[in-house]
């Protein structure tokens, strides 16, 4: 093999490697909620799969007089076309593993398939290397070659397919890729020409049954994932699934969305058919006396966006939100869809902290935050000590920060350590360096006052009625012993977390994400 | 010549040393520069490019076959060690003065930030495979136990810090792990180099005797010659 051809298949062979490792990202981050312990095990099963293919390589390198030989080319070939076709398959074992054991067996797929793919550089090294001095500088050469086609794999995969393409498009792509990949190898390899005429031809056939195949092969993917035991072939279909190269969003056949394959709410904004706890947005408007501007890191469903930007007194919400697919998912539903042409409601494509960090004139009365799940990769940036001093700096004078906690007493603790005055509202944390409280008779005008798009979001009947009375009563859980979905004052959060062992999160021990390393949530 | 497997070993401390940094450098960033796919592509974008360049760096360095590989590998893993004690404060400090920057000039900073780092591990691979093929003239060998190893040992790192690393030790606990493991790594390679100087250093002292021994008389010139003879070898096999 010639020294550039080496630098050419280096090059696409470690764009194809990239370019799975970032489906396989995708695919395990969906199927394990995001679970950081998940992330690293992926990469772990990869790395280590790389490193056996080199090993194995090497047994291949037994001899020195290699360098140059075009026969190689064949052997090299065919090594690519097992490692392509095996890499393709990883994405449905899943699928398959994800159905009876979850994703962690999935992971023995993506060593092997690493263990082929990773094999493909010292083969090349060593076909396409003398074994003389310069060695050591032509190895740097096929190297740089392999990191720039795992740059350009990152880029155009990451970029480009994964914001234009679904996933088993993209599947069939890489492959088709890997295979055109296989084809130079045997263009160039010593064959004669019935023999190569014959491999191309059959290497073409594989390629369009690959295709024809992929629908079917990656059928439902999102949905084995997320179902896993529990996925059929009739009741699980999705509603609606949006992919960017942000991420995944699907909704199931009840409205319940899952982005990331993590449960992010319902599109649901009635607090008297209350499916997602929403009165919580609503008791922002009990706590603070005029919330006029307010950010809202997170847009998610929009429902919660919608509650705030109707709650009395606010004239400005600016909503920061990481994965543009939502806005496309808004737009669907008619219960939300009216915030996207609110003149209220500024909405922002950007990492939520980052934008805080960047916009260091802006201040708000409020910032509100249904965070997601605090164990998932990176929720640290949102919930440590750093993140809450850097909101502090936000506020104006008054001003609240009101989040999830998601029910971690390690958020408790941190907010309500960061913050002189608090109050945890069922699992959410308001806390603030004003003194504030629950105020009954705000909670029961806002609630009897409030309009969402014209309509009142309490009905005028008799159940109506009932229901208003038992919502306003829930302003009083704050003086009774403390229940989980009640009120409960400063100190006695502070209490119960620290005889619970919670730690104060920061951005360097990232508490909530490493308290328990893997964890399987239960399927819908 | 140090075994083989000295030079394994060394090579898997190191790759598990690179890939802690990596993990936590990346989360750092990332806490900096924000999460969203356009800052994750370039700092691993970033990541990579330097790397690429260390190898080009490394493979330079690596072609004159007189200069002494292994203990430039020393000094790459001491200067990674180094740099990584400070890491954190220089990725903090830095992030809070370019955090207005549009993508690019953010791109060119990441990428400037870690270049040095993944310079200097992109380095090590071409170091070592040019030390190794001296001694076998096998490349693929080379290269795939090479790789092998310090992959092998990026892949201990890794599941190792999610496991227990990160959740006990922290960001800042990691990384004062990782500069440990290539200072150590350095120490280690140096006594390498050392091994395989001896056997030079010692042709030239007994050369330096039997010069001695000349001027003294004639008995012992022809050993000298020998002993001579032997020192070119022993700094190629450097």
């Amino acid at each position: 093999m010639g020294f550039a051809v080496a630098l050419a298949v280096a090059a696409v062979a470690g764009f194809i490697a990239l370019s799975y490792e970032i489906l396989w990202y995708r695919v395990i981050s969906y199927a394990s909620w995001g679970l950081p312990g998940a992330f690293g095990l992926l990469l772990a099963a990869y790395l280590f799969g790389l490193a056996i293919g080199s090993r194995i390589a090497g047994a291949f390198c037994k001899d020195k007089t290699q360098a140059g030989d075009t026969k190689q080319l064949r052997a090299l070939a065919v090594f690519t076309f097992v490692a392509n076709l095996v890499a393709w398959l990883v994405v449905p074992a899943f699928g398959l593993s994800a159905k009876k054991y979850d994703w962690p067996p999935a992971l023995a797929a993506v060593a092997v398939a690493a263990a082929l793919l990773g094999a493909i550089l010292p083969l090349v090294a060593h076909f396409g290397i003398k074994p003389d001095e310069k060695a050591g500088a032509n190895l740097s050469y096929i190297y740089l070659s392999n990191i720039i086609g795992s740059a350009a794999g990152s880029l155009v995969t990451g970029f480009v397919f994964l914001d234009q393409w679904s996933l088993p498009t993209i599947g069939a792509v890489i492959a088709c890729i890997g295979m055109v990949l296989v084809a130079a190898l045997l263009f160039l390899a010593e064959l004669p020409s019935t023999g190569r005429l014959a491999s191309l031809a059959s290497l073409a056939l594989v390629s369009v049954l690959l295709l024809k195949a992929t629908p079917a092969v990656y059928d439902r993917i999102w949905e084995r994932l997320l179902y896993k035991r529990n996925f059929d072939e009739t009741s699980t279909r999705f509603l609606d699934i949006v992919e960017t190269k942000s991420g995944v969003i699907t909704v199931t056949q009840d409205g319940t969305v899952y982005g990331g394959g993590a449960y992010d709410g319902r599109v649901s904004t009635s607090i008297q058919h209350d499916r997602n706890g929403i009165f919580r947005a609503h008791a922002l408007a009990a706590m603070h006396p005029s919330p006029k501007r307010v950010l809202m890191i997170g847009l998610a469903t929009g429902a919660w966006a919608q509650i705030v930007a109707h709650l009395p007194h606010v004239e400005k919400l600016t909503v920061v939100e990481i994965n543009p697919g939502y806005l496309t998912l808004i737009s669907k539903y008619d219960q939300v869809k009216s915030l996207l042409s609110n003149p209220k409601v500024e909405i922002v494509v950007d990492d939520g902290r980052r934008w805080l960090n960047r916009h260091t004139d802006q201040k708000f009365d409020a910032v509100v935050m249904n965070t997601t799940w605090n164990w998932r990769g990176h929720s640290t940036n949102l919930l440590s000590v750093e993140f809450l001093e850097l909101v502090r700096s936000r506020l104006l004078p008054g001003g609240m920060m009101y989040f999830n906690t998601t029910s971690s007493d390690d958020v408790k603790k941190t907010a309500a350590t960061v913050f002189p005055h608090a109050l945890r509202v069922y699992n959410f944390m308001a806390v603030s360096d004003s003194p504030f409280s629950f105020d009954k008779e705000r909670w029961r005008t806002t609630l009897t006052t409030m309009t969402i798009d014209g309509e009142p979001i309490i009905e005028d009947s008799a159940d109506g009625k009932a229901f208003l009375d038992e919502l306003v009563s829930y302003a009083d859980s704050v003086n009774g012993p403390p229940r989980d979905d009640g009120i409960e004052k400063r100190e006695s959060v502070l209490a119960r977390v620290d005889a619970a062992g919670a730690k104060i999160i920061t951005d360097d021990n990232m508490v909530t994400e490493w308290r328990q390393v893997l964890r399987f949530q239960e399927p819908p | 010549m140090p075994g083989r497997l000295w030079i394994y070993a060394v090579f898997l401390l190191s790759g598990f040393a690179a890939l802690l940094y990596q993990v936590v450098w990346q989360r750092a960033l990332y806490t900096i520069y924000g999460i969203n796919i356009e800052s994750v592509t370039m700092v691993v974008t970033a990541f990579m490019l330097g790397l690429g360049v260390g190898s080009l760096a490394g493979g330079i360095v690596s072609k004159d076959a007189k200069r002494p590989v292994l203990l430039y590998f020393s000094l790459v893993e001491l200067g990674i060690g180094l740099f990584g004690l400070v890491s954190l404060s220089v990725f903090h400090a830095v992030g809070n003065v370019t955090l207005g920057m549009s993508a690019v000039p953010t791109f060119i900073v990441t990428f400037l930030l870690v270049l040095v780092p993944t310079m200097l591990m992109g380095s090590t691979l071409p170091l070592l495979v040019a030390h190794l093929v001296r001694e076998n003239k096998n490349v693929g060998k080379s290269v795939g136990t090479l790789y092998f190893v310090n992959t092998l040992g990026s892949a201990f790192a890794s599941a190792a810090s999610v496991l227990f690393i990160l959740g006990k030790a922290g960001q800042s606990g990691s990384i004062r792990i990782a500069a440990l493991l290539n200072i150590t790594v350095s120490l280690l390679a140096y006594v390498a180099h050392r091994r395989a100087m001896r056997p030079g250093e010692v042709a030239r002292t007994l050369a330096a005797a039997m010069t001695t021994d000349e001027n003294a008389g004639d008995g012992g010139a022809r050993d000298g010659t020998a002993a001579s003879a032997e020192q070119p070898k022993a700094m190629e096999s450097v």
